[in-house]
């Protein structure tokens, strides 16, 4: 497996997506740009820029025509994919850490930070996708606050029927994507310990969260219900279902402000490949020289690539040995 | 692509220009060859000034995918941004291929890794055991002080305490013992009168003994290896040894006339496993005609 090496940015990844075709990979870091690459070559097809802070997340419509960007200059940017251009812009009072379009790309969510006085909040604007672009509401649809802990970040459930969103004390929540209102909250990693990332399995009926607390775990949409838990040996700030494989890979590390403190074969910097039914980590890949920020896995299983703290976007196309391995009780039920 | 382009451009010259200039570089040549592959034989002029012919052989491989007609569409998308106006094809700047990773999933990842682990813990073990070295403080035979004896400002006036101990060349024995003996036999403080040397470590210790002592400190590790060859060599046996672990002194006994060997040997190693280990493995060993014995040696007396 050779990686090929994306050196668009000059400082930490934040984000990275695939689109629903795989083609092409998103990535945001902090330093205000947003690229876009072609995944089978790692060629970059353009930036987007006009971000005035650090770009916290992306994600792409699921029809490929528009990408909705979040920032530190509290702004929500959607641009048009094909030519790079600004579409629209929303202001927020706050940072946007978390944006996610909907299954059918008709609503986009965004996670709002908490300070200055103003709570975090999950809002939700409709996506207009007529012919010219820039025609977009400015009115929220819904707005949801989250009174007692900020929420980090968020996602659509199946059928768009509820929002689910982490929270930094470490409990997630369902909301109805209706009406906002809130109908669980499960108290689901170690107290006091934030969900850096939430990722949906690929019909969206369970979802992985990946904490600070060294767990990710798997949850049932419908209900909150933990039914997996993978331990890690550091904090994680990433985790990813694979499509093909039942992997998860799981990434973190030395949180930055550790770094330097630590050399790099004790700073764990590896993606962790975990078997997703049983529990059981199956093999690490190196190559970063700082924390994983984030991991995108291709819709299609055939590739995943991972972003670092040391602006290195890193994408691995698996080869055979990945596709190969099964346990004992999976080949069997193959040969059935 | 670039090559393509750097050909276009040489064809673009006008031919008088060429004859012009005699500085000319010749026109870039390609050939094709009979197994399929590409020649392309191209001029340029270095940063000293020189001319360079470079030849490069291509291989071109269709690679034919099917893919979704949308993915298709995007492919031929025009770069923007950072990116516009740039040729088709991956840029060197923003991508470039990384090292080889091997990656095999495997179910025992987790005990395979502590195994690594533990051979890695061995290694941790030697390497505390060369700190422990590097950490030894410096100690003056004579005195005590932390200088090396030869810098000692009593060298002239004060008699060296048994020369048996040496603090690098033994890092295993017990500090505060030896450091202890020596004061008080060393120093002669007590008595305040010269002690012979052969009177300096003990009164059970005889002269005979003292001559092997040199060699016999570290009895634990080491071992005693007779019916060796008369042809032997140190550096023979030394090398049989290490295979075992360090090797700290391989003392072979010689004949002081005939300088041959008298059929006898003594290994010393690090590390007393080390010596357990090659005792197994080396007793019943050929070498050079005899089959070699190889035991603990034991301390005489």
């Amino acid at each position: 497996m050779r990686p090929i090496l994306l050196q668009g940015h000059e400082r930490s990844l934040n984000q990275i997506k695939y689109n629903r075709d795989g083609d092409l990979l998103f990535s945001v870091a902090k330093d205000k740009v947003v690229c876009a690459w072609f995944t089978s070559n790692g060629e970059r097809l353009g930036t987007y820029s006009g971000h005035q802070g650090a770009v916290w997340t992306v994600d792409v419509s699921p029809n490929n025509r528009l990408l909705a960007t979040g920032a530190a200059d509290n702004t929500i940017k959607l641009w048009n994919i094909k030519t790079g251009e600004c579409v629209k812009t929303w202001e927020n009072p706050t940072a946007i850490k978390r944006v996610q379009f909907s299954e059918d790309g008709s609503r986009l969510l965004a996670v709002s930070e908490k300070r200055m006085g103003y709570l975090g909040t999950i809002v939700v604007y409709s996506i207009n996708y007529g012919d010219d672009l820039t025609e977009q509401s400015d009115e929220q649809d819904l707005k949801i606050t989250c009174e007692e802990a900020k929420a980090t970040v968020a996602g659509w459930s199946y059928l768009d029927k509820y929002i689910i969103a982490g929270h930094e004390d470490g409990s997630v929540s369902q909301y109805d994507s209706k009406t906002g209102e809130t109908l669980l909250n499960v108290e689901v990693h170690e107290f006091d310990t934030t969900i850096n990332d939430i990722q949906f399995s690929p019909d969206r009926t369970y979802f992985l969260t990946a904490g600070k607390d060294k767990t990710a775990k798997i949850l049932s949409s419908r209900n909150l219900e933990i039914l997996k838990n993978y331990t890690a040996d550091t904090p994680l700030n990433t985790a990813a279902i694979t499509p093909r494989k039942d992997f998860v890979i799981l990434g973190g590390g030395q949180a930055a402000m550790d770094v330097t403190t630590t050399s790099a074969r004790q700073g764990k910097f590896e993606a962790r490949f975990y078997h997703k039914i049983f529990e059981d980590e199956i093999g690490r890949v190196r190559g970063h020289f700082g924390p994983l920020n984030t991991i995108a896995v291709h819709p299609r299983g055939v590739s995943y690539a991972s972003g670092g703290e040391d602006g290195y976007v890193r994408m691995h196309h698996f080869d055979k040995s990945y596709f190969d391995f099964m346990y004992e009780v999976e080949r069997e039920a193959a040969r059935k | 692509m670039s090559k393509v382009q750097a050909r276009e451009w040489a064809e673009d010259v006008s031919d008088s220009e060429q004859i012009n200039d005699p500085e000319a570089l010749p026109a870039p040549t390609t050939v094709v060859n009979k197994d399929g592959t590409k020649t392309t034989i191209t001029y340029r002029i270095d940063d000293s000034g020189r001319r360079v012919k470079v030849t490069r052989k291509t291989r071109t491989t269709i690679h034919r995918e099917k893919v979704n007609p949308e993915v298709a569409e995007r492919r031929a998308w025009a770069k923007f941004g950072l990116e516009k106006g740039k040729p088709q094809g991956p840029q060197p700047d923003t991508t470039s291929v990384g090292e080889n990773i091997v990656f095999r999933p495997s179910r025992d990842w987790k005990s395979v890794q502590a195994a690594e682990a533990k051979d890695g813990g061995g290694k941790a073990e030697e390497k505390s055991l060369k700190e422990q070295l590097r950490d030894k403080k410096v100690k003056c035979r004579i005195c005590q002080g932390e200088h090396f004896t030869a810098r000692c400002p009593y060298k002239d006036t004060m008699a060296p305490v048994g020369d048996d101990n040496t603090p690098a060349a033994d890092p295993l024995a017990e500090d505060e013992d030896a450091s202890t003996k020596n004061a008080s036999g060393g120093l002669g403080a007590g008595s305040g009168g010269y002690v012979p040397p052969h009177m300096r470590k003990g009164a059970n210790a005889s002269a005979g003994e003292r001559m092997g002592g040199k060699f016999e400190r570290d009895d634990l590790a080491t071992l005693r290896v007779t019916n060796v060859s008369e042809m032997a060599e140190e550096q023979e046996l030394r090398d049989l040894f290490e295979r075992f672990g360090r090797v700290t002194r391989v003392f072979l006994a010689k004949d002081r006339e005939t300088g041959r060997a008298k059929g006898f040997a003594f290994i010393s190693f690090v590390d007393r496993s080390e010596a357990a280990r090659a005792c197994e493995k080396m007793d019943g060993f050929g070498y050079r005609h005899l089959i070699l014995r190889v035991e603990f040696a034991k301390r005489t007396g």
